[in-house]
C-alpha cells in the first residue's frame, strides 16, 4: 500500500556549490589492489620476548591449527584463537632440549610433533602431554631439519651439517635408509604433498635433489642446481614444481619436466630465509576460488607475496627486522613470521571464527520458537500511522526519488549568508586546512579576504596567527598565505604590538619562516650542484 | 543556402496563447512559435522586414473561440500585422508609416460579446516616433503615443495622447480599461473611452513619485496600480483615478474630497486612496506583474529573484539565484505556468504555484563583458566541425553549446563551480575553450583574479564528453599550470590525445592523454592528462599556438616569432620572424603547408608563411579578429575589421569584412561585408548531408559560420555564387568592396601596390633546402619593406648566419 505522488519533472536553476579544497593529485601508484587488501587484512600482533632467533614454524594439521615455534632450546605451542583475543602468552612451552632447536615438524594428524636440535638429537613429542615419545639419534653432527611425510605417520626424515639426509622408522627409532649425496650441510627438506614416497632435499653446496625412498641404491633422482647456498625448499601444492630460496632470489622449477627453471623472482636484497606456500581468495565474477601464492621472508626485513602463476611480485610488506621463518596456516587465517630478535609477527585474519560451534549451538537451540501472531493494524493504533515506513521496494515498484539533501556544513551556511567573518573563524575553530585554505579562497573571490582581516578581534585574530604560522610555509599554500601574512602583519600591527599573545604568534612564525628559508637554502646549494651535472647529461 | 540565427529571444516580451500551448516570440524580424511542452521552436511568422517590438494574441471572446489563433503584430518597420500563427499565415497588413516601439489593443479585453449585430471599430495605442516633423522641432519629444483604428487600418488623426523623449513601454490593464506608461519620476494613467468611437475623449491621470519609476502594473479586478523604481522599491497605489475618472456624480465627489484629508502616503495630492511602499531589491525592478486572481504580485530585476507578494500581508516568497537579470515575466491563460524572459537570453516556463523550472527555451547566451584587462584573451568562441556546434562561454561561468543548425541551445557545462550573481564584480573568468576535432574532448582555462595581489588561480580544466550523451565530466583539473601566469591559448592535436597551452609566462606545455578503460559496472573511459613536455624560446610570452592538420608541427608564436616544434619529441625545428607586432592567432591552412599569422596591436598584420620555404608568402596590413581554415581544403576565411577611416557611407555602419581567400594567392576569392564584427567568430563547418538541404542538387562541401559581436550568426556556403545574392544587404556591402578592392585603395594593396610581382619575385631568391633552421641573411631582405626587422637585428643574424654556415661546412 505504497502511496505514490508523481510529480511532474521540474529543475531549478538554483544550484548549490559547496566550498571545497582544492583537489589533491591522484599519487602515480596504484590504489591497493584486491589481493594486497587481502594480505594486509591480516591483522599483526606481535609475541614478543621470546630468545634469541625464531629457527622454525610450524601449524598443526589438524584445527584448531595451532602453531609452534622453536626458538633457543625450547619449543612453544599458541593457540591462533587466543592470539585474536589479544593474548600473546604460549598455550604451552617444552624445554627439553640440550641445545638449540633447529626445526619442528607436525604429524598429518597434528598429535605428535618432531623437533630436532643442534646436538644431533630428533625426539618426538606427543603434543597434548608434551612428553618426549622417541629420541632418534643417528646423526652425528647439528641436524637442521625434520620432517615428517605428509601422508606417511610412520617416518620421518632428518637431515643436517653432516651431509646426509636420514630417512628414519619412528615406532622403531631406527634409520632405515641413509641417503649420502649431498656435499656440504644440508638445510632443509620438503616431501611430496601427492606421494609419501617423494621428497627433496636443499643443500649449502647449492643443489636440490629429489630422492624417492623406492629407489635401489638410494640415489637421488634428480638434482637441480639454484646457484646459491639453499636455505629452503618447498613443494608447491600441485606437486610437480618447487621452489627453492637460496641468495637473493626464489627460484621455482619443474620437476616432472626434468628439473627446468621456470622463474627466478629477485625482488628480495637480502638473503631469503624461508618460504612457504600461503593462498589468497580471489574472486572472478563473484565466486570465490582460492589461489596459491608463495610467501617468501628475507633478512631484509620483508615479506614478499609472490603469484607464481603470474610470475609477479603481488604485495610487499616490511618489518622491522630480519626474517628468519614463515608459516601460513592451512585454514587460511592465520600467517606467522619469526624474526631473529626473538619477535614473532603473527598475523590473523577476522572471519568468521566458530563454523563448527555454531554448528552446535543447533542441536542445543530450539528448532523453531512459535512467532507471536501480528496483529491487523487498526487506525486506533499508534503504529498505524508509520506503517510501510520502513518497505524496502519491490523489484517493479515505480520509484519516486526525493532529491538528494546537500549538506552544508557551518561556513558554507555562513558563507550563504554573506556572513565572511563568522565563516572564517568557524573554518578556522575546526582545524581542517583545507578547508580554511578553500574558504579563504572563496573569500577572495568575493573580495571579501582582507575586509575579514581586519574585521577579527583579538582572539580570533590569534587563531588566524596560530593557523598562518603552521601553514604559511607549506608549498601547497604558501602562494596565497603567504601573501595574506604580510598583509595581516601590515594591517594589523597595533593589535598584536599591544598583545603579549599575539606576539608569541608572530615569534612562532617567524621560526617557521626561518625554518623554510634554511631548508630554501640547503635545496639552491644542491640544485647549484645538480645543475651542471643535467646539462652536461642533457647535452648528450 | 543560408542559415541565420542566434537572435535575441528577449527583445519584447512574449505572448501566449489562447490554449497556453504555445509561446509566441520577438526574434528579431521574425515571430517565433514555440511549443510550451516541449520547448521546440514549431513555426515563425516572417513578413516584417525591421524588428518586431510588440505581439499581441486575440483573446477568445468565447470558450469554445479558445482554440483560435489570431495575433496582432507590430514592427520598426511600421506595419502592424495580422495573423493566424496556428498555419501560419499573414491575414492583414496595416501600413501606418511610422516605426512602432510598442503597441498595446485594449478594447478587446473589454468584453465585445454586446456587440452581436453591429460592428466595431477595433483600437490599438501604438508608441511610434514621430518622423515628419524632425527638422522642426527639438529632438525631445520625438515620440509619441497615437491610436490606430485596426479596423479602418490606419492612425486616428491628428490625436496625440501624449510624447516623451524615449520610447517607453504602454502597459494595459488585465480588465482593458485603462493603460498607462512611466516618464522619469511620474506615471500617467489613461482611462480606455467606453465606446468605440474614434475621437472620444481619452481622460488621463498623473501620479507622482520622488525617484524614476522603471515598470508599471495594473490589477486585474480592483484599481491598483504598482510600479517599481530604480532604487528597488514598489509603490502600490489604491484606488487610483477615483475622481478623474469616475467622477461625475456631485455627491460622490463631495464624499472623496472629504476623504482627501487621510491619503496615507499619495503624494501631490494625487489622484488615489492610497500609496504603500515595499522594499526588497536592491537594484532596480524591472519586472511587475499581479497573479490572475490578483492576490499576489510579483516583482523581479538586476538580482535575479523573482520575488512573490502577497499583496495583503506584504510577505515573500522568493524563487532565487536564476543568474541573470529578469525582463518580462508573462502569466499565461493556464493558471499553472507562466514564462520569464532573461537577459542571457532564455525564457524559463514555470510552473506555477511551486515556480519550479518546466522547460527552458535557450537562447544563444548573450557575450559577457569582462574588465580591460582580460581583453585580447581570445573570444572564447569554438566551433565543433563536425556536430555543427558552438561552444561559448557565458557570463555564469558555463560553457554553452549551441546547435547552429538547430538554432537553439543543446546543453551546457558548468566549468567553475559558482553561482553568478548579476551585478557582482567579476572575479572569476572563464578565458579559453578549446574542442578536439571530433569534439569529444573539451579543454578550458579559467583565471581567478587576485584580491590586492593575493590568491590569484589560473586552471586548466579538461573535459570528457559521456559515450551516449554528450554531457562533458570534468576529468583532470590542473592548477597553476604555467605557475601564476595567464595561458594565452589552448588547441588540441588533431588525434585528440595531446593539447598545448601556451602562457605568458614564456613557455607552452604539451599534455598527454591517458586513457585507462576501467572496467567497473560498464565500460568507462577514463582519461587523464599529464604534462608531456614543456618548451620555451628565450622566455618570451607564447601567445598562440597550433597543430598542423596531420599533427606533426606544432607552431608556437613567442611574440613576433613563430617557432616550429615536433610535438611529440619536444624538438625546436624552425623559428620563422619576424612580425611587427606579437601574434595572437596561429592557424595551419588545411592541408596545405602554409600557416596564417595574426598580429594585433599599432601595426595589425595578416601574413601567410610557407612551411615549405620556411619564410613569409604575403602578408596585409588588416586587424584581424578571427581566422578559420577549412580541414581538407587549402582555402582559409579570415575576419578583418575595417579601420575606422573607411568611407562611411559605402559600408553603411559594417565594421568588418570576411574575406576568402586560397592560401597560395594573396587575392581573395571572395568578400562579404559585416555588421558588428568586433569580438565576432568565424568556423568551418562540415556539412552533415541530413541536416542541410540541397541546393540545386547538390550539396556544398563545406560551410562557413560568422557570428558577430552580439552572438548573431549566419552560416552559408562560402564557395556558392548565390551566396552573395541571399541578403540585399550583404550583395550590396560585397558590390561596394568590391569596388573598392579593384581600385586598390584600401588594405595591403593601397600602400604596397599589387601583390602577384611579390610573389613573382619568391622563386628568384637564393635558397638552401637542406639545413631548415639556416635561413640565410639574404632572405631577410627579400620582402615587404614594412616587414624589414630593424638594422640592428638584421646585423646580429647576418653574423649569425656567417657563424653557422661555418659550422655547417665543418660538418
Amino acid at each position: 500500500m505504497a502511496e505514490i505522488r508523481a510529480e511532474e519533472e521540474t529543475s531549478t536553476i538554483s544550484k548549490t556549490f559547496l566550498i571545497k579544497p582544492k583537489l589533491k593529485s591522484k599519487p602515480r601508484t596504484l590504489p591497493q589492489t584486491p589481493e594486497s587488501k587481502y594480505w594486509s587484512s591480516f591483522k599483526s600482533t606481535q609475541i614478543p620476548n621470546l630468545v634469541s632467533s625464531i629457527s622454525s614454524l610450524s601449524f598443526s594439521p589438524s584445527p584448531p591449527h595451532s602453531f609452534a615455534a622453536a626458538y633457543s632450546a625450547s619449543v612453544s605451542l599458541f593457540s591462533p584463537l587466543s592470539l585474536s583475543d589479544g593474548d600473546v602468552s604460549p598455550s604451552s612451552t617444552i624445554s627439553s632440549f640440550s641445545d638449540v632447536v633447529s626445526s619442528l615438524s607436525f604429524r598429518s594428524d597434528g598429535l605428535l610433533l618432531a623437533a630436532s636440535d643442534l646436538s644431533g638429537l630428533i625426539q618426538v613429542f606427543d603434543v597434548k602431554t608434551r612428553t618426549p615419545l622417541r629420541r632418534l639419534r643417528s646423526h652425528t653432527r647439528p641436524v637442521r631439519f625434520v620432517k615428517y611425510p605428509v601422508f606417511d605417520k610412520l617416518h620421518l626424515l632428518s637431515g643436517g651439517d653432516d651431509a646426509v639426509v636420514k630417512f628414519w622408522d619412528v615406532a622403531g627409532e631406527n634409520v632405515v635408509l641413509d641417503l649420502m649425496g649431498h656435499k656440504d650441510y644440508v638445510r632443509c627438506a620438503d616431501c611430496s604433498p601427492v606421494s609419501s614416497d617423494l621428497f627433496v632435499t636443499g643443500s649449502y653446496d647449492h643443489t636440490v635433489k629429489v630422492w624417492d625412498v623406492r629407489v635401489e641404491n638410494s640415489r637421488s633422482v634428480l638434482e637441480v642446481n639454484h646457484g646459491k647456498p639453499v636455505e629452503d625448499v618447498i613443494y608447491l601444492p600441485s606437486g610437480g614444481l618447487i621452489a627453492t630460496a637460496g641468495g637473493n632470489s626464489v627460484k621455482i622449477w619443474d620437476l616432472i619436466g626434468g628439473g627446468k627453471m621456470v622463474h627466478s623472482m629477485e625482488s628480495h636484497n637480502k638473503t631469503v630465509t624461508s618460504i612457504c606456500v600461503g593462498r589468497t581468495r580471489k574472486e572472478i565474477c563473484g565466486d570465490k576460488s582460492m589461489e596459491d601464492r608463495i610467501l617468501s621472508v628475507g633478512l631484509d626485513g620483508y615479506m614478499k607475496v609472490f603469484d607464481y602463476g603470474n610470475m609477479k611480485v603481488t604485495h610487499s610488506m616490511r618489518f622491522p627486522a630480519p626474517l628468519m621463518s614463515v608459516s601460513f596456516s592451512p585454514d587460511c587465517k592465520t600467517r606467522v613470521i619469526g624474526t631473529s630478535n626473538g619477535i614473532i609477527f603473527a598475523g590473523r585474519r577476522k572471519g568468521k571464527e566458530n563454523v563448527e560451534s555454531g554448528g552446535r549451538g543447533n542441536v542445543l537451540g530450539f528448532e523453531s520458537i512459535s512467532e507471536p501472531e501480528r496483529r491487523i493494524l487498526r487506525p486506533t493504533y499508534f503504529r498505524y500511522f508509520h506503517r510501510g515506513q520502513s518497505e524496502k521496494p519491490v523489484e517493479g515498484d515505480f520509484l519516486v526519488m526525493r532529491n538528494k539533501k546537500i549538506k552544508l556544513a557551518e561556513h558554507d551556511k555562513l558563507l550563504k549568508k554573506f556572513r565572511h567573518k563568522e565563516a572564517l573563524v568557524s573554518v578556522l575553530n575546526k582545524n581542517n586546512r583545507e578547508n580554511v585554505v578553500a574558504v579563504m579562497e572563496e573569500l577572495v573571490t568575493r573580495k571579501k579576504l582582507l575586509k575579514c582581516v581586519s574585521n577579527l578581534d583579538t582572539d580570533e585574530l590569534g587563531l588566524l596567527l596560530m593557523f598562518l604560522s603552521k601553514n604559511a610555509t607549506m608549498p601547497r599554500y604558501s602562494s596565497l598565505l603567504m601573501g595574506l601574512t604580510k598583509k595581516v602583519i601590515e594591517t594589523r600591527a597595533e593589535d598584536i604590538r599591544g598583545s603579549d599573545a599575539l606576539k608569541g604568534q608572530i615569534r612562532n612564525l617567524k621560526r617557521s619562516i626561518e625554518e623554510e628559508l634554511r631548508i630554501q637554502h640547503s635545496l639552491q646549494e644542491i640544485q647549484g650542484i645538480i645543475s651542471p651535472l643535467l646539462r652536461i647529461a642533457g647535452r648528450r | 543556402m543560408m542559415m541565420r540565427g542566434g537572435r535575441s529571444l528577449v527583445s519584447s516580451p512574449p505572448a501566449f496563447s489562447n490554449d497556453a500551448k504555445k509561446l509566441l516570440v520577438c526574434t528579431s524580424n521574425t515571430v517565433s512559435v514555440f511549443s510550451t511542452a516541449t520547448g521546440l521552436q514549431i513555426t515563425s511568422l516572417e513578413g516584417h522586414t525591421a524588428l518586431v517590438t510588440s505581439v499581441v494574441v486575440v483573446p477568445p471572446s468565447s470558450p469554445a473561440a479558445k482554440v483560435l489563433c489570431y495575433c496582432w503584430t507590430a514592427s520598426l518597420d511600421g506595419t502592424i500585422r495580422y495573423w493566424d500563427f496556428s498555419v501560419p499565415e499573414l491575414m492583414k497588413t496595416i501600413d501606418i508609416r511610422v516605426p512602432i516601439f510598442n503597441m498595446v489593443i485594449p478594447s478587446f479585453l473589454d468584453i465585445p460579446a454586446e456587440d452581436k449585430g453591429k460592428h466595431r471599430d477595433l483600437f490599438a495605442y501604438v508608441f511610434t516616433e514621430d518622423t515628419k516633423e524632425t527638422q522642426e522641432k527639438t529632438k525631445a519629444l520625438r515620440r509619441q503615443i497615437r491610436k490606430c483604428n485596426l479596423s479602418k487600418s490606419r492612425l486616428v488623426g491628428r490625436l496625440i495622447l501624449g510624447e516623451t523623449k524615449k520610447p517607453e513601454v504602454l502597459t494595459v490593464s488585465p480588465s482593458g480599461k485603462f493603460f498607462g506608461i512611466r516618464n522619469k519620476c511620474k506615471l500617467h494613467v489613461w482611462k480606455v473611452p467606453d465606446q468605440g468611437s474614434e475621437h472620444a475623449a481619452v481622460r488621463k491621470i498623473t501620479l507622482h513619485h520622488t525617484k524614476k519609476i522603471t515598470v508599471i502594473a495594473f490589477h486585474p479586478t480592483q484599481r491598483v496600480i504598482a510600479a517599481g523604481d530604480v532604487t528597488g522599491r514598489i509603490l502600490t497605489w489604491r484606488g487610483f483615478g477615483n475622481i478623474a475618472f469616475d467622477g461625475n456624480n456631485g455627491v460622490e465627489k463631495q464624499k472623496l474630497i472629504n476623504i482627501q484629508e487621510d491619503k496615507p502616503g499619495v503624494r501631490d495630492n494625487d489622484d488615489a486612496d492610497s500609496c504603500t511602499t515595499w522594499h526588497w531589491h536592491s537594484a532596480e525592478v524591472n519586472v511587475l506583474s499581479f497573479s490572475s486572481d490578483g492576490a499576489y504580485l510579483y516583482s523581479g530585476g538586476k538580482e535575479g529573484v523573482l520575488v512573490v507578494w502577497q499583496l495583503d500581508t506584504g510577505k515573500k516568497k522568493f524563487l532565487p539565484r536564476i543568474g541573470s537579470p529578469l525582463l518580462y515575466f508573462i502569466d499565461s491563460p493556464d493558471p499553472t505556468l507562466s514564462a520569464i524572459s532573461c537577459a542571457d537570453n532564455q525564457i524559463h516556463l514555470l510552473k506555477m504555484p511551486s515556480m519550479g523550472i518546466l522547460k527552458t527555451i535557450s537562447g544563444i547566451k548573450t557575450p559577457c563583458c569582462y574588465p580591460e584587462m582580460c581583453k585580447g584573451l581570445g573570444n572564447g568562441i569554438a566551433f565543433d566541425q563536425t556536430a555543427g556546434l558552438v561552444a561559448l562561454r557565458t557570463e555564469n561561468y558555463c560553457i554553452q553549446f549551441y546547435s547552429l543548425f538547430d538554432d537553439r541551445g543543446i546543453s551546457e557545462v558548468q566549468v567553475c563551480e559558482r553561482n553568478h550573481q548579476p551585478g557582482d564584480d567579476v572575479t572569476v573568468i572563464v578565458t579559453a575553450v578549446a574542442l578536439s576535432v571530433d569534439g569529444s574532448l573539451m579543454s578550458t582555462s579559467e583565471v581567478k583574479l587576485a584580491e590586492e595581489g593575493i590568491g590569484g588561480l589560473v586552471c586548466l580544466k579538461f573535459w570528457q564528453a559521456g559515450s551516449q550523451n554528450k554531457e562533458f565530466s570534468l576529468s583532470t583539473i590542473v592548477y597553476e599550470p604555467h605557475r601564476d601566469a595567464g595561458i594565452s591559448a589552448v588547441t588540441f592535436h588533431p588525434s585528440g590525445n595531446m593539447v598545448v597551452s601556451s602562457s605568458f609566462g614564456g613557455d607552452f606545455k604539451i599534455w598527454r592523454c591517458n586513457n585507462d578503460i576501467i572496467q567497473s559496472d560498464q565500460m568507462h573511459q577514463n582519461f587523464s592528462w599529464t604534462c608531456h613536455a614543456v618548451g620555451s624560446y628565450k622566455k618570451r610570452p607564447m601567445t598562440a599556438a597550433a597543430f598542423s592538420a596531420d599533427g606533426s608541427v606544432l607552431a608556437v608564436a613567442a611574440e613576433t616569432l613563430i617557432t616550429l616544434w615536433n610535438p611529440y619529441k619536444n624538438v625546436l625545428l624552425a623559428v620563422l620572424g619576424e612580425t611587427l607586432t606579437p601574434i595572437v592567432n596561429l592557424s595551419f591552412l588545411g592541408k596545405s603547408d602554409n600557416l596564417a599569422a595574426a598580429s594585433c596591436g599599432s601595426n595589425p598584420q595578416l601574413s601567410v608563411w610557407s612551411m615549405s620555404k620556411l619564410s613569409l608568402s604575403w602578408s596585409y596590413k588588416l586587424r584581424i579578429e578571427a581566422v578559420a581554415s577549412a580541414v581538407d581544403s587549402s582555402s582559409f576565411a579570415a575576419l578583418a575589421l575595417l579601420p575606422e577611416s573607411s568611407n562611411e557611407t559605402t559600408f553603411k555602419g559594417r565594421d568588418g569584412v570576411i574575406l576568402l581567400y586560397n592560401a597560395t594567392n594573396p587575392v581573395p576569392t571572395a568578400i562579404w561585408s559585416v555588421k558588428k564584427a568586433m569580438g565576432g567568430a568565424l568556423g568551418f563547418l562540415q556539412v552533415n548531408p541530413s541536416s542541410v538541404e540541397e541546393v540545386d542538387g547538390k550539396t556544398p562541401e563545406v560551410l562557413l559560420a560568422y557570428m558577430n559581436g552580439d552572438h548573431e550568426y549566419v552560416v552559408f556556403d562560402p564557395y556558392c555564387k548565390d551566396a552573395h545574392e541571399v541578403s540585399i544587404s550583404q550583395k550590396e556591402g560585397l558590390s561596394a568592396l568590391e569596388l573598392k578592392g579593384q581600385g586598390g585603395q584600401y588594405g595591403y594593396a593601397s600602400i604596397y601596390g599589387e601583390l602577384p610581382e611579390f610573389d613573382e619575385k619568391r622563386p628568384e631568391t637564393p635558397w638552401v633546402p637542406s639545413f631548415p633552421s639556416e635561413r640565410p641573411w639574404e632572405t631577410i631582405f627579400s620582402g615587404s619593406s614594412h616587414n624589414l626587422p630593424p638594422l640592428t637585428k638584421l646585423c646580429s643574424a647576418f653574423l649569425e648566419s656567417l657563424l653557422e654556415k661555418r659550422t655547417a661546412a665543418v660538418e
